[in-house]
């Protein structure tokens, strides 16, 4: 299996440079449906699904590999060797946009550019650091997450691996862009949110672009200017958008502001 | 009462709690019933977002799940949410979303449907842990399967070293001629039964372990003529039972595609079994032919009919009947002949009447690339 089936890779629209999209927790490549379509004319788009999520190869998933971000940075690194990719920007959601910061640093000169949106380079607190939760909170969401399966059955995941062109919604596609595999959902879960990549930021050496949500529960304002503070050199980019996916909810927002970066 | 009293009493105390949100995610509206339910006063919820009202889990999940699947495909049903009451405690719901679109596809407002579910919640959470036990215990059952039939093997691997040695000292003492008395030559004669008696059984141990680790007991087929091969099992039984009449009767008019060697196995355990346990002073008789597509070996003997509590246990393991003799197996000869008849999609049938217990094992003769077809 290439890596271009095991993340479920494509990629649309031309142009000397790419842009790579990564998505969060909880959903897959469809996050970027409204923002990636704008950036078609001048850049080579890449969507991808990490591993576990969306259309990617769940016999793929190795959860030694993937009990931490490096191993999901790796196989950034893998997709953008298997695409050549030089000095390409890369916009990561949420938990991928520590998995850029990370990927950047392990493959110098893949990506000249980053744009983060919501990020946070750690979700717990700490003495003398405010991540917005508590261990025992990410533990209470972790047994959460067993209590919506979002309809995910074993036997049905090769009807929906089977159909990665995604046609219309049909009934057995329902939630299908957020559905993954409980198991994996909670490994993901737990990665994404005990995660500390702080030590890190301070090594990004490419302009990097944070959008930050005015209000954002899981990336609130002060853990978005802690990134921004660490990382040399980065702008910061209040969007007055709501929530944590503002990919979604004020794609207009984020477009503009990724144009005027790039 | 008019129509439009109506309407509105069904939306203020539906058994069900509404709540609608505007597009930037404030509530703008929530019913009697949510209220009660949540212990809130409707206007606390004016203006402020929904995880207000939600624990933490419950935020985290519907910020990164809920909220842009709703944006995504519209609507989003049949979700788990767990309400913060005033009180403090919490209210697990299942709950509906859809949004309203305008024309062009903007967002108007986001509709909520919440019911009350904390039994079925709690009924669903104790699958949840019933099934995450189940796959525990199945886990270490398996780790501790596995742990049992790898030592079996290597301690079957381990007996056979020291077993060898004492055979090839007993060799080396028939040779020299230095050993003269009766008596001890008696002895020597005891140490060479033993030694394959012994080898015998680790024989089975291994077959048992090899047969229960996964695979199966693997098979070398070929289309050797397989009447030579039985009949130097009936003559060694022949030697080990003195004073027993064992009759043959071989038919065969097809090759047979098979594992000589196992089948040969196949038919001393059945016959040993015969002898050990069928009448002392009858024939055991054994048959063997091809014809019909299928391949037949019978072993049948007289004597006590097999009881019938004993029918159903006679191929698992260690099963022994009655028989406490210590110069008995272990049991596993009949185990191990149905894992042979198994291996080549055959099987073996037992009758015991008081006239006659016979053992009857089959097998197709055509047998596509070594795939079982019954």
């Amino acid at each position: 299996m290439s890596v271009i089936e095991r993340n479920n890779v494509h990629l649309q629209g031309s142009g000397d440079r790419a842009m790579v999209f990564a998505h969060g927790f909880g959903c897959d490549q469809n996050m970027w449906r409204f923002v990636a379509p704008e950036f078609e004319k001048d850049f080579r788009v890449v969507l991808f699904d990490h591993v576990g999520a969306g259309g990617s190869d769940l016999s793929a998933y190795d959860p030694r590999k993937y009990s931490t971000l490096s191993g999901y940075a790796d196989d950034v690194v893998e997709i953008g060797n298997e695409l050549s990719l030089k000095d390409a920007v890369f916009v990561g959601h949420s938990v991928s946009a520590m998995i850029g910061v990370l990927a950047s640093l392990k493959a110098p000169g893949m990506f000249g550019r980053l744009v983060l949106v919501g990020p946070s380079a750690r979700y717990i607190d700490e003495v003398g650091y405010v991540g917005g939760f508590s261990e025992k909170q990410i533990e209470e969401l972790l047994e959460f997450l067993e209590d919506n399966h979002m309809g995910w059955s074993a036997a049905m995941a090769p009807t929906i691996m089977g159909n990665p062109d995604r046609p219309e919604l049909g009934e057995e596609l329902t939630n299908s862009f957020c559905r993954t595999d409980p198991e994996i959902a909670k490994a993901f879960a737990r990665v994404t949110f005990k995660s500390d990549n702080r030590a890190d930021l301070s090594k990004v050496s490419v302009p990097t672009l944070i959008l930050q949500c005015k209000e954002d529960i899981i990336a609130s304002m002060q853990v978005g200017e802690f990134v921004h503070r660490q990382i040399p050199g980065s702008e910061m980019v209040v969007l007055d958008a709501t929530g944590h996916c503002p990919n979604l909810s004020a794609p207009k927002e984020v477009v503009s502001a990724m144009q005027t970066f790039v | 009462m008019t129509t439009s009293e109506d309407f509105k009493d069904l939306f203020e105390n539906a058994p069900c709690g509404y709540l609608t949100m505007a597009p930037d995610g404030r509530i703008t509206r929530v019913n009697q019933t949510l209220c009660a339910w949540t212990g809130y006063a409707c206007d606390d919820f004016a203006g402020k977002r929904v995880h207000q009202f939600l624990n933490m889990a419950g935020r985290i999940y519907f910020e990164t799940h809920i909220a842009p699947l709703l944006r995504m495909q519209g609507f989003f049903n049949e979700f788990a949410l767990d309400f913060l009451t005033a009180g403090g405690d919490r209210m697990p719901v299942i709950a509906n979303a859809v949004e309203q679109r305008s024309d062009d596809g903007s967002l108007l407002s986001t509709r909520l449907v919440v019911i009350k579910a904390v039994d079925r919640r709690r009924y669903e959470r104790e699958l949840v842990e019933a099934r995450a036990l189940a796959t525990e215990s199945l886990k270490s059952e398996r780790e501790t399967a596995d742990l049992r039939e790898q030592f079996i093997a290597v301690l079957g691997h381990d007996l056979r070293n020291p077993l060898a040695a004492i055979s090839a000292g007993a060799r080396i003492l028939q040779r020299s001629g230095a050993l003269k008395d009766q008596k001890e030559l008696r002895v020597l004669d005891m140490i060479n039964t033993t030694v394959t008696r012994m080898s015998d059984l680790i024989d089975d141990i291994l077959d048992f372990a090899r047969g229960r680790l996964g695979g199966g007991i693997t098979l070398n087929r070929d289309r050797r003529p397989l009447q030579p091969v039985l009949e130097q099992v009936v003559d060694e039984l022949r030697t080990a039972s003195p004073g027993r009449l064992i009759e043959t009767s071989f038919e065969f008019t097809d090759p047979i595609l098979c594992d000589g060697k196992r089948i040969g196995q196949l038919l001393s355990n059945l016959l040993g079994n015969a002898l050990t346990h069928g009448s002392h002073d009858q024939p055991v008789r054994v048959g063997a032919r091809t014809g019909n597509g299928i391949f037949e070996l019978w072993v049948a003997n007289a004597g006590n009919p097999i009881p019938e509590s004993a029918m159903e246990r006679l191929f698992e393991p260690f099963f022994r009947g009655d028989v406490r003799d210590s110069r008995q197996g272990l049991g596993l000869g009949l185990h191990i002949a149905s894992q042979i008849a198994r291996a080549h999609g055959g099987r073996i049938d037992v009758t015991s009447t008081p006239d006659e217990t016979r053992f009857v094992f089959s097998m197709p003769l055509n047998q596509g690339n070594g795939g079982t077809s019954r």
